[in-house]
């Protein structure tokens, strides 16, 4: 079965240094991506800390350290091992076997001389030698085993080796090919021991083979291929995105989301079993009954309350009543129930960016909205509807009544709140003894560590321009400061901080945004979010879009901020109050006109920090961009420089050019359209600053 | 026999059986994916839950015993095409945000089949409402979308009002509440001020 032209490796020699190469290959970079520590958000930021504990907080830690040891990296840990050991193995191997290898016969290491020694000190060295090692005058030595057969061959063998090195040709060939025969033929050999290919041994090479290709190769292709067939952009089960794509409704508030939620399949994966019903009726009186102390019966209207309860699929009922006592943080007195309960928020957070994606898609400012919001209520488990200052430890619907005195039907958020005197907040709360003072005490602590993002001043432009010009990439600058929410004195903002300079026209680092794109600093992350009910860590993040308020429609379509470039805390963690600069590109509508969007800014994870502000868009005719050019005193350009044909294009010089141009403009279909093919979500922009 | 006697049997027949192993297992399971393929096809869930309002159409329509007269039936096809204005709104919405989701891959290709199934099958029902319409009028199949339709606004329309006129009564009662509230905080206001202004008079 061998081939006739090709050595196997008998002695072992070469295979482990392929098995070694293959094997590396594949275990340093195993290694070095068990290794590194995680860059996610959530690993990297600070938390909020309080001696704050919830209720049930084991229960909580419990699902914590339940992920924690899902993301645990075993496989990658096993298969490190395992190829680390098999690298042993080889080096092992390759010491051992390198002791066997025979030695080529060289002449200049048994007459012992250099090997750029001319002929004349090969001669001298070589009577030196015969003085003492010739057999007549060497001695016997018992004692160190040196026998007259030992002399006679070192002789034997010193004569060979000066003979070969005083012939010419002979200490050529030794010089050049490193053998005194000449040039060697070289060999070609397969690094794979012999008995691989031995008689007995072939039916077991051919089994293996055959299950490495005929059923490892197919389950790892097809379970990869399916793997990534199961699951949508948002790592969110097509079947899940399936339904809740039909359970989509523009109109809908963050209750319907809710309920759109609850179809996910993920669901399935966490209520197995008898777990699907299980103390399904205890946990619908708990939560739903009228007469119950909850407040999710008073969040849920009667329709949707019957909506609830005419669903057919005992399991959905269970998870959206689950969500629901959540939400409520409603105690439902049952172990299993309380802890079921802690595990489906962090699903239906990942659902909810399912339904985010998907009202985008619609382009619907409503649905967007209310996707956005139940992705804060999700996270603080409140209920829709709820007093944001429940966000603060301590605080329940009592504690919140209480705080926001006023009995109005708007909820006081936490900066308005923190922005009442302290002496009045105390009244309302430690003094009329609804908390007592190291509850306020951890609960102001809390709230004045929330950072929350002020815009101070929004604007478009573009890059290089005075003005918008139709079709052109704008810029749409955000400049804000990180406050505390109990901040109180604030200083001025330097307005130099709310200039946006463009770059020196021939920094192109700076253009690109390679300059300052700080590869070198870390950015600046806020720190994780306070959601002590929320069985998960959680970094937040900004979402910025512009919004149509008069079709109610998405304009442009969110860019999520997540990480700062200027930091929000000093060393001995005080605000700074750095101006941060946030930047989104898009596509300036064709027309010249101005335009009037509702700029939305939505902080994932607090309630009651949203921010909503009206900005104008004023496109300017092409021509009267030129009119300024023109007006300002610049040496013209060469003729034949780039800057003179651009030039020569914008003013008209090129008459045929310039007409095609305006076909092109004319031929973007309407506005909308035109600002709308913006692509969506990038978190990098922060990363392009002045 | 001189050829057979030479052949080793037992060796020809390993390529034999790698051919026919390796044939039958791609045949195998070209057969049971396109089956299983096949079953998904035909399992998939309708997009709309049936059609109750051309269900009771058709079988008003059947009834031989006694007919049904002219007007009812009209009325309930009536309600069908207001059901179907319904469905044709959703799926022309749909449609936009469908395609794009799908080229950004959030959502599933079998959601798309659904849709597409969907769509068609809108239309035929469409074309069957119209011509329907056509058979108890002569060319009342180009104005019943049209009276359907506003039939579909109204009642949106009165749904949103009669939600907004339900919550008048617990709104009053608030009110009524608040302004008890804000009427004794004035008078405990004006009687601090009245105790206050004496003490000053003292």
């Amino acid at each position: 079965m061998s081939g006739t032209d090709y050595n196997y490796d008998e002695q072992g020699q070469f295979f482990p240094y392929f098995i070694l190469t293959v094997t590396t290959l594949v275990t340093v970079p195993t290694t070095i991506s068990f290794l590194r520590p995680s860059k996610e958000l959530e690993n990297t930021g600070t938390t909020i800390d309080s001696d704050f504990t919830p209720e049930h907080a084991d229960l909580i830690q419990g699902q914590r350290k339940k992920q924690k040891r899902l993301e645990r990296r075993i496989k990658r840990g096993l298969l490190m091992l395992v190829g680390w050991a098999m690298n042993a193995a080889m080096v092992y191997l390759i010491l051992v076997t390198a002791r066997t290898t025979p030695d080529i016969w060289n002449p200049y290491d048994v007459l012992g001389v250099n090997r750029n020694a001319d002929e004349k000190a090969i001669k001298k060295h070589y009577r030196k030698l015969s003085l003492t090692l010739h057999p007549d005058k060497a001695r016997e030595n018992p004692a160190k085993n040196i026998t007259l057969q030992t002399i006679n061959d070192h002789w034997v063998d010193v004569t060979k080796a000066f003979k070969a090195l005083t012939d010419e040709e002979i200490r050529n060939n030794f010089l050049q090919y490193g053998h005194p025969d000449g040039k060697q033929s070289f060999s070609i050999g397969i690094a794979l021991p012999k008995w691989i290919v031995t008689e007995g041994a072939g039916k077991y090479v051919l089994l293996i083979y055959a299950l490495a290709l005929g059923v490892i190769l197919p389950y790892t292709v097809g379970k990869w291929w399916y793997g990534t067939q199961r699951l949508t952009k948002e790592k969110v089960l097509i079947a899940s995105a399936g339904k809740i794509f039909r359970e989509y409704d523009n109109d809908q508030g963050q209750v319907g989301v809710i309920g759109a939620l609850s179809s996910g399949e993920e669901f399935n994966e966490v209520l197995t079993g008898n777990k699907a019903d299980n103390g399904l009726s205890k946990l619908e009186q708990k939560v739903l009954s009228e007469g119950s102390e909850s407040l999710v019966s008073q969040t849920l209207t009667k329709k949707d309350r019957q909506k609830l309860v005419d669903l057919e699929d005992s399991r959905r009922r269970k998870v959206l009543t689950l969500l629901w006592a959540y939400l409520g943080r409603v105690e439902l007195d049952d172990e299993t129930l309380n802890d079921e309960k802690f595990e489906v928020a962090p699903i239906a957070l990942r659902l909810n960016e399912a339904y985010t994606s998907i009202a985008l898609a619609y382009g619907n400012t409503k649905a967007v909205l209310s996707a956005y919001h139940t992705s804060q209520n999700l996270i603080q488990a409140l209920r829709p509807g709820a007093s944001p200052l429940e966000q603060l430890p301590h605080f329940g619907p009592t504690v919140a009544d209480a705080a926001e005195a006023e009995r109005s039907r708007t909820h006081l958020t936490i900066q308005e709140f923190m922005r009442i005197p302290d002496a009045q907040r105390k009244a309302r709360l430690v003094d009329a003894g609804i908390l007592n003072q190291d509850q306020y005490s951890t609960a102001m602590s809390v709230a004045s560590r929330i950072p929350i993002f002020n815009v101070e001043k929004a604007f478009f432009k573009v890059v290089g321009e005075r003005f918008v010009t139709p079709s052109s990439l704008v810029q749409f600058v955000l400049k804000g400061r990180f406050f505390p929410s109990s901040a109180t004195d604030v200083p001025e903002v330097n307005p130099k901080d709310l200039l946006d300079i463009d770059p020196e026209e021939g920094d192109v680092a700076a253009i690109t945004g390679r300059k300052n794109d700080r590869s070198g600093e870390k950015p600046i992350q806020p720190p994780l979010a306070h959601a002590p009910y929320f069985a998960r860590d959680h970094a937040p993040r900004w979402h910025i879009f512009l919004a149509d308020s008069k079709q109610g429609r998405i304009a442009v379509p969110p860019f999520t901020f997540s990480t700062f470039d200027k930091p929000i805390l000093d060393e001995s963690g005080n605000p700074t109050y750095n101006v941060q600069t946030l930047k989104m590109q898009f596509g300036a509508p064709p027309q010249a006109g101005s335009y009037t969007f509702v700029m939305h800014m939505i902080c994932d994870s607090y309630i009651g920090m949203d921010t909503k502000m009206e900005v104008t868009l004023v496109v300017e005719d092409a021509s009267k961009a030129e009119e300024v050019e023109e007006e300002e005193e610049i040496s013209e350009p060469e003729e034949d420089s780039i800057a003179g044909q651009m030039r020569s294009l914008k003013t008209g010089g090129a008459p045929p050019r310039k007409r095609r141009q305006a076909n092109d403009d004319s031929s973007g279909s309407d506005t909308e359209g035109d600002v709308e093919s913006e692509s969506e979500t990038d978190t990098d922009t922060d990363s392009d600053e002045e | 026999m001189w050829p057979f006697s030479a052949i080793d049997w037992v060796m020809l027949t390993v390529p034999i059986a790698y051919l026919v192993i390796l044939i039958g297992s791609l045949g195998v399971f070209s057969n049971l994916y396109r089956k299983r393929k096949a079953a998904t096809a035909a399992s998939l869930e309708p997009w709309f839950p049936p059609h109750l309002q051309r269900n009771v159409y058709l079988s008003l329509l059947h009834m031989e015993d006694p007919k049904v007269p002219d007007s009812i039936l009209k009325a309930a096809l009536l309600r069908r095409a207001t059901e179907d204005i319904h469905r044709i709104v959703q799926v022309r919405n749909a449609k936009q945000a469908l395609q794009v989701l799908l080229q950004r891959g959030s959502v599933g290709d079998d959601l798309w089949q659904r849709f597409q199934r969907a769509e068609k099958e809108i239309e035929e029902e469409l074309r069957d409402v119209v011509n329907e319409a056509n058979a108890f009028a002569p060319n009342w199949g180009q104005t019943i979308f049209q009276s359907a339709s506003e039939m579909a606004q109204n009642n949106q329309i009165r749904e949103r009002l009669s939600e907004i006129t339900s919550k008048t009564a617990a709104e009053k009662e608030w009110w009524e509440k608040r302004k008890v509230g804000i009427q004794s905080d004035f008078m405990k206001e004006l009687d601090d001020e009245k105790d206050g202004v004496m003490v000053e008079k003292k």
